[in-house]
C-alpha cells in the first residue's frame, strides 16, 4: 500500500516538484500514472523509493513511514518493492540468469531458492531458452522482460513500473503492459508510469494525472479491449 | 550474511581483479612503491634510534672523589651511587689503579722525568658510570654533585642534549613521513580505483534500487583492494628484504669505517623478520581495502 498524505517536494533549486498531494494506493491495485514531462512523475517515485525525502507531508510504503524511516533501513524498504526502468538497467557483464539471481543474492536468500525460483521467474516472462544470454544479445523486448523478472524474483508487494515501453516496439509494449497485468492478478500492486496514452486507453483501469505538482485527475476508466 | 552470500561475494571480489586488470595493475604498483618506501622509512628510523642508543650507552660520567676522602667513605659513596635508579655499570676507578695506567702508556724517559718530581701520587680516585636515560643526565649529575666526598662530576652533557634534540627530531621527521606516504598511497589508490568504481556505477546503483546495503556492495571492493595489497605487500617485502640486506652487508663489512658510528651495529634483516613480514601484510591490505573502499561511497548515495 502506498499513501501520500499532504505531500509536497521543492528541490533546492527552488523548484516545486510535488505541490500538497494526496494520494493512496490499495493492495493489489493497477494504477497508470500519467503526465507531460516535468510534472512530478519521477518525484513520484523516487519518494516511494526514498531516493529523496519529502519537504513536508507523510509518506507511507508497504508499512513504513518513510519520514521516519532511517538510512539504514532503506535497504529493507526497498527490498517490498521492485522496479522497471525505461532503460531496463541490466548489468551487462552478467547473464540472464546472474542479472535475475543477483536479486536474492542481494537479499541473502539461500542458494537452493535461487536455484528453484529463477528458472521459474524466467519460464514466466518467456525466456527459458535466453537463460544463458548477455543482455546484449537479446532485443529491447526481451531485455524489458528480463528487467520485469529480476522485478519479480523477490516477490515484491509493489513493482513501480517507470516508461517500461518507452524503449520498446509499440506492438511490444501490450507484451509488456499484459505481463504486468498479469503480475497483478496474482496479487501484486503495480504502479506504471507511462506517456503512451494509446496504451492507457487500450488497457484502461486506475489513472493518476499528475500536473505541475498537483493531481489532476485519478478515476477509474475503461478500456477499449474490453469492447 | 550467509556464508554461501559471503562466498559469492568473495568470488565477485576476485572477479574483479581479472576483470579491472589495468586497474588492478596501477593499484598493485602503487601500492608496491609506497609500501617499500613506508618499509624503508621505518627500517631506517628504527635502526638510527638502536645507533643512537649505541652511542648513548657509551657517553660515560666520571666523578671525582675529593683527595681526604677515606676509603670507607668511597665505599658509602660508591652505594649512595649505586642506589641511584638511573645509574648502571658503575665502577671505581682507584688512584693507584689510574697512576698505574698512567705509566704504562708513558716511555721510559716521561716515567724518570715524572718519578724525579712527583712523590706523592696526583691523581685522584674517580667512579666511572653509565646513565640509563640520557634525559635524566643533568638531573642524576647534581643529585650526585651533592653528595658528600664528591669533588666533582665530570658528564657529556652537552653531547647528550644534542642526542636527545636529534633523537627527538628525527622521531618526529620520520613519524611524518611515514603519515604522509600512508595518505598519499591512500588517495592515489581511491582515485586509481574510482575509474574502475565509475565503470560500474551502473550495477552499483541497481544493487541499490533491489535493496543491497552498503556493505554487501563494499565487501568485493574490499576484498579486491585487499588481495591487491597483499600481493604488493608480498612484492615489496622480497624486495625490501635484499635492498636491506644489500646495505646491511656493506654496513657490517668495514668496521673501520662504519663502527665509530656503530651503523656496523644495525639489525640484521631476519632478526626483524616477522615484525616487518606483518606490518607490511598488514599495511599492504589495510591501505588497499580503505583506499577502495573509500571510492565506493560516492555511489552509495542513491
Amino acid at each position: 500500500m502506498v499513501e501520500f498524505r499532504d505531500v509536497s517536494v521543492t528541490y533546492s533549486s527552488g523548484v516545486d516538484a510535488l505541490n500538497k498531494v494526496n494520494l493512496k494506493i490499495n493492495d493489489g491495485d493497477f494504477a497508470f500514472v500519467v503526465g507531460p514531462s516535468g510534472a512530478g512523475k519521477s518525484t513520484l517515485i523516487k519518494l516511494i523509493l526514498k531516493e529523496i525525502d519529502a519537504s513536508t507531508g507523510t509518506v507511507l510504503v508497504n508499512g513504513f513511514n518513510l519520514r521516519k524511516l532511517r538510512r539504514k533501513k532503506v535497504p529493507a524498504l526497498r527490498r517490498t518493492i521492485g522496479v522497471v526502468f525505461q532503460d531496463f538497467r541490466l548489468i551487462p557483464t552478467m547473464t540472464v540468469y546472474e542479472n535475475i539471481a543477483f536479486v536474492l543474492r542481494v537479499i541473502d536468500a539461500p542458494a537452493k531458492y535461487i536455484r528453484s525460483r529463477v528458472p521459474y521467474v524466467i519460464s514466466l516472462v518467456g525466456l527459458s531458452k535466453k537463460a544463458k544470454s548477455y543482455p546484449t544479445e537479446l532485443s529491447g523486448g526481451e531485455q524489458q522482460r528480463v528487467a520485469l523478472a529480476r522485478a519479480l524474483v523477490n516477490d515484491p508487494q509493489l513493482i513501480i513500473a517507470d516508461e517500461p515501453t518507452g524503449n520498446i516496439d509499440p506492438e511490444l509494449s501490450y507484451e509488456i503492459v499484459e505481463l504486468l497485468k498479469g503480475i497483478n492478478e496474482c496479487g501484486t500492486t503495480i504502479l506504471m508510469v507511462t506517456h503512451e496514452h494509446d496504451l492507457v486507453r487500450y488497457f484502461g483501469g486506475r489513472i493518476i494525472n499528475i500536473n505541475k505538482g498537483s493531481i489532476q485527475f485519478d478515476e477509474v476508466i475503461g478500456g477499449s479491449n474490453e469492447n | 550474511m550467509k556464508i554461501s552470500s559471503f562466498n559469492y561475494l568473495i568470488r565477485q571480489g576476485f572477479k574483479g581483479i581479472w576483470k579491472n586488470k589495468m586497474m588492478t595493475f596501477a593499484s598493485f604498483c602503487i601500492l608496491l612503491v609506497s609500501l617499500i618506501m613506508v618499509g624503508f622509512a621505518i627500517l631506517v628510523s628504527i635502526n638510527l634510534d638502536k645507533v643512537i642508543g649505541n652511542i648513548e650507552e657509551k657517553s660515560e660520567v666520571v666523578v671525582v672523589v675529593k683527595d681526604d676522602v677515606s676509603k670507607d667513605s668511597i665505599s658509602d659513596l660508591q652505594t649512595k651511587i649505586e642506589d641511584i635508579p638511573n645509574v648502571s655499570d658503575l665502577r671505581l676507578y682507584s688512584r693507584d689503579e689510574a697512576l698505574k695506567d698512567m705509566m704504562d702508556k708513558m716511555t721510559e724517559a716521561q716515567r724518570d722525568y715524572f718519578l724525579k718530581y712527583v712523590e706523592d701520587n696526583p691523581l685522584p680516585d674517580v667512579f666511572r658510570l653509565k646513565i640509563k636515560d640520557i634525559q635524566k643526565m643533568n638531573d642524576t649529575t647534581a643529585q650526585i654533585g651533592t653528595f658528600e666526598g664528591v669533588e666533582s662530576v665530570q658528564s657529556p652533557t652537552e653531547f647528550a642534549d644534542i642526542l636527545i634534540s636529534f633523537r627527538r627530531i628525527f622521531f618526529i621527521v620520520a613519524i611524518a613521513i611515514v603519515l604522509a606516504l600512508v595518505l598519499v598511497s591512500l588517495i592515489i589508490i581511491s582515485n586509481t580505483t574510482r575509474a574502475s568504481v565509475f565503470a560500474r556505477r551502473k550495477e552499483i546503483n541497481i544493487m541499490k534500487y533491489v535493496g543491497a546495503t552498503n556493505s554487501f556492495i563494499r565487501i568485493p571492493f574490499f576484498i579486491e583492494g585487499m588481495v591487491v595489497g597483499l600481493l604488493a605487500s608480498g612484492c615489496a617485502l622480497l624486495i625490501t628484504k635484499f635492498a636491506y640486506e644489500g646495505v646491511y652487508n656493506i654496513l657490517t663489512s668495514d668496521y673501520k669505517l662504519f663502527g665509530v658510528f656503530g651503523l656496523n651495529n644495525i639489525y640484521s634483516f631476519d632478526s626483524m623478520l616477522l615484525p616487518v613480514t606483518v606490518s607490511y601484510l598488514v599495511a599492504g591490505a589495510f591501505i588497499g581495502a580503505i583506499g577502495t573502499s573509500i571510492s565506493t561511497g560516492k555511489h552509495l548515495k542513491v
